[in-house]
């Protein structure tokens, strides 16, 4: 059952040109086209977008951030935005 | 049993994380590595307040977020029942060469084997 | 400083950096303080009512989010009311 040692649990190299989700410590949260990546997990995403949080009624919920360098040791989340969808409770099913 | 074998037996098994921030994940493992960082496929998300729900098709969670996983109580077993299974196959293969020197308590792999089994827990 | 070792096999309170406080068997442990708790318990307090105890099964707890490992005395444990203990809850740790 031994893996390589060195090898990355996540091939990032299936969602290049692909547009994912990050998120962050600290709650930030921002989707883009993953461009480029490495061992440590920095990104290189463009034509991101950051979706705030906690926003006051009114304003506008995303804000453009072009191609912008994600740091690896800050981030917490990731996954594609295809097949990224928000649904009813899921667990209501089994009563 | 060290929480890594446990994580690593838990591959494919259906899992709940819950991160630091109190969002919880539903999801089948698919990988886990010796930071805890892991991948989730066919995952549900729910917000921390427990108000809001996501699907998933698959994500990559940092172990130093998780704040702790449930996995299934069948497990433990498995996992105990594997490593014995492990323990006695070493044992019949050595054959006659380990005698005299078999007192190592919790069946301890022979010296020159790399012991991952800790004695001393520094928190 | 003293090893989780003597506490294997045996019914242990754990208590989260969130304040949970959870009871369980210990079943294994790592240099970094993750612990593999089985029958896994959590103890929920209030002033209104007794103890809720909410089966969990099996856990892994990440040992930065772990303040406390006690060995519970499961004779006196045993002995306990939970139905009749009012106590508030533990607020989560602030530095």
């Amino acid at each position: 059952m031994d893996k390589p040692k060195r090898e990355a649990i996540l091939d990032l190299a299936k969602y290049v040109n692909e547009r994912i989700r990050v998120k962050f410590t600290g709650g930030r949260e921002v989707t883009g086209v993953l461009k480029g990546y490495d061992q440590l997990l920095n990104l290189v995403l463009d034509e991101v977008q950051e979706n705030l949080q906690a926003v006051p009624e009114g304003q506008p919920t995303t804000r453009n951030l072009g191609l912008v360098v994600l740091r690896g040791p800050t981030i917490t989340l990731l996954s594609p935005v295809d097949g990224y969808e928000e649904i009813a409770n899921p667990f209501l099913a089994q009563e | 049993m060290l929480p890594l074998s446990l994580l690593n037996a838990a591959q494919n098994k259906p899992m709940l994380v819950e991160l630091k921030n109190g969002e919880t994940f539903n999801g089948h493992l698919v990988n886990c590595d010796n930071f805890m960082n892991i991948t989730l496929r066919e995952v549900y998300q729910t917000s921390a307040e427990g108000d809001r729900f996501w699907k998933l098709k698959e994500c990559y969670i940092r172990g130093s977020t998780i704040k702790y996983l449930r996995v299934p109580d069948t497990l433990l077993d498995a996992v105990k029942e594997e490593q014995n299974r492990a323990r006695e196959a070493g044992r019949s293969a050595r054959g006659s060469h380990v005698s005299g020197t078999g007192a190592r308590g919790r069946g301890a792999p022979p010296r020159g084997t790399p012991v991952v089994q800790s004695r001393e827990v520094y928190i | 400083m003293a090893g989780l070792q003597p506490y294997v096999d045996h019914r242990v309170l754990l208590i989260l950096q969130d304040g949970r406080a959870i009871v369980g068997v210990m079943a294994g442990f790592d240099q970094k303080s993750n612990v593999v708790l089985s029958d896994t318990k959590e103890r929920v307090y209030s002033m209104e009512e007794g103890v809720e105890e909410i089966p969990l099964g099996l856990y892994l707890v990440k040992g930065d989010q772990i303040v406390l490992i006690g060995e519970l005395d499961e004779a006196a444990d045993k002995a306990v009311d939970l139905s009749t203990i009012r106590a508030e809850p533990l607020p989560p740790i602030r530095y």
